[in-house]
């Protein structure tokens, strides 16, 4: 398991578009120390790594599909009505190009 | 005594014996909701309800919401409302459609008139962490009320409406209502849609919500349940009527505690009180059973729920980017309006929680945490549903002591037996997609503590039958927190 620093979960956090304060940083290092010790129990289930990854909470199939009708969508103004800033009928952003 | 006092079912009566008007009860209820004192509400909705009720002539007076005035936890979606599960993030945003589960409530004539607080986006349960801080506890304001839908179990505590919808992805329904003394209930994973519920968790996530008693439980479920084709997980098995056997007796009914779990608790006034309750459920004829479940997997229930429930977030609020709807925080560049909107819209605890599960994906943890998480939780639903076999319903202690001062709240020990099973074991219901229910169990020192029964996917006719025969002989019922002028 990687070792967790402040270097990794910083990288972590930039990976999820957010920055954190320092001392923020430091909380999650506990929470980490926590996490750990807690992680250690499941670690002492006899057989667990023999076990079966469960995903869902049980067995479930669905055939649905769905039927090719035609149907309003929804309307441009309901679509972009919460965007903060709207042009044409699209969402303005910062230039990505030639900036 | 105010007609918003009763049942559902006694109110509905009242309606249809013209005893009282849905406007009556919908300006009473918004009345109330503006005296909250428990800071249960994100908005209250006077000129939708009003309009609502002055819409009611197209509704069916038959459907036990007919009239009925509700409030809904504001992590779903509700058409032209502004919706923020209690988080900064989601400021301003105003869906363009009702969750399904809203739009059954309005067409069977329910009236909305309020949206609730909660934990940030759902993700907490004390009910301290929502953008416009914490709720109190209706029976003592100085105590918590739980979470994360805490709103709702504070307004149905003190008596603004008699249901809530709330959602549960590890007891949060099923704990605040301990907490409360109302009915917390979560049918099966799949039995309601879910389409329009903010994703936290989604293998876990589970529509549920408060009523004041068992009876109200039922019969909401059978204006919930139903396949929904937005939803692929919900399910196509065939509604019940789920009042079909409330009044059944409880006699031969086997009714299981797991003795791991009940050693868990420490506190002996919570244990006692339980255990002269059992004693009158055997006394009508109930047959106690004892099981035992291997303590390691007791113990790796909230550390299998935390990072399981932590991946699934992570990866489901990738969306909250302020571009195309969200609380946008502008910045020089694309990503710049990103970082900056994530960072200012989350709180800490949210931001540390989405590192814990991200580092938990990572390639190199991949197999220690996430995956070795959902093993364990394969081999703690395996053990739970063994258990099941052999009995009707599991049958525990809610919650491990009455509602807890906000001052101690971080005063325990998370590596106590207390803390990860006697406060925290009830998220196997949601590993294992069971129905659960909780209800009063009694009073500790004035206060109210609830009781939990558990029993088999699909199973609800003989939870809800069992969970109706505990509520009559326990005698608890309606209970709404007295309000000191």
């Amino acid at each position: 398991m990687k070792k967790v620093t402040k270097e990794v979960l910083r990288d972590t956090a930039s990976r999820l578009m957010f920055t954190m304060k320092e001392e923020e940083y430091d909380t999650l290092l506990s929470d980490f120390d926590l996490i750990i010790k807690q992680m250690d129990l499941i670690a002492n289930i006899k057989g667990v790594d023999e076990a079966t990854p469960m995903t869902f909470p049980y067995e479930i199939s669905t055939n649905y599909l769905r039927i090719d009708e035609v149907e309003a969508p929804l309307d441009i103004k309901d679509a972009l009505k919460n965007a903060k800033d709207v042009k044409d009928n699209q969402i303005e952003l910062p230039k990505v190009l030639n900036r | 005594m105010s007609y918003l006092d009763l049942s559902i079912k006694d109110i509905h009566e009242a309606i249809l014996n013209h005893e009282v008007t849905p406007i009556e009860l919908v300006k009473e209820a918004l009345e109330r909701a503006h005296n909250d004192k428990h800071n249960s509400f994100e908005c209250i909705l006077d000129d939708e309800a009003l309009e609502a009720v002055n819409n009611l002539a197209s509704k069916d007076k038959n459907n036990i919401f007919y009239g009925i005035p509700i409030v809904i936890k504001d992590n779903y979606s509700t058409k032209d409302i502004e919706t923020t599960a209690s988080s900064n993030i989601l400021k301003g945003y105003i869906p363009v459609f009702d969750a399904e589960v809203v739009t059954r409530l309005k067409e069977a004539g329910a009236i909305i008139i309020g949206k609730t607080t909660m934990d940030e986006l759902a993700m907490g349960g004390t009910g301290t962490t929502g953008h416009l801080g914490k709720q109190t506890n209706p029976w003592d304001a100085e105590r918590m009320v739980g979470g994360s839908s805490s709103g709702c179990a504070s307004s149905i505590a003190s008596g603004v409406t008699p249901f809530a919808l709330g959602s549960d992805t590890g007891d949060s329904v099923r704990k605040p209502a301990s907490y409360v003394g109302s009915i917390g209930f979560k049918p099966t994973w799949g039995r309601i849609s879910r389409f329009g519920l903010f994703p936290f968790a989604p293998s876990l996530d589970t529509v549920a919500y408060f009523t004041r008693n068992v009876y109200d439980a039922a019969i909401s479920l059978n204006v919930l349940a139903g396949r929904d084709n937005k939803d692929m997980a919900s399910s196509s098995k065939e509604v019940e009527d789920y009042t079909s056997k409330l009044f059944d007796t409880i006699k031969g009914k086997k009714i299981c505690v797991i003795s791991g779990i009940l050693d868990s608790f420490s506190n002996e006034k919570v244990k006692n009180l339980f255990l002269t309750q059992l004693d009158k459920l055997k006394e009508a004829g109930a047959e106690i059973i004892y099981e035992d479940i291997d303590k390691n997997l007791l113990l790796s229930i909230l550390p299998t729920y935390y990072i399981i429930s932590s991946c699934e977030a992570t990866s489901n609020t990738a969306s909250l980017d302020g571009i195309k709807f969200g609380n946008r925080i502008e910045g020089d560049a694309y990503e710049d309006v990103v970082i900056n909107t994530r960072t200012q819209g989350f709180s800490e605890r949210i931001k540390r929680r989405f590192v814990i599960g991200s580092y938990s994906l990572l390639k190199e943890n991949r197999e220690e945490l996430f995956i070795r998480a959902k093993k364990s939780r394969r081999m703690i639903v395996d053990a739970f549903n063994e258990a099941l076999k052999k009995c009707d319903a599991i049958y525990l202690p809610a919650s491990s002591s009455v509602a807890p001062y906000f001052k101690d709240i971080d005063n325990v020990d998370k590596l106590s037996d207390e803390y990860l099973i006697a406060d925290n074991f009830m998220a196997y219901a949601n590993f294992a997609g069971l129905p659960s229910i909780t209800l009063p169990l009694g009073f500790i020192d004035g206060l109210p503590i609830g009781a939990n029964l558990t029993s088999k996917i699909f199973d609800e006719v003989n939870l809800l039958s069992i969970a109706s025969n505990v509520e009559r002989i326990i005698g608890l019922k309606n209970l709404l927190a007295k309000e000191e002028e």
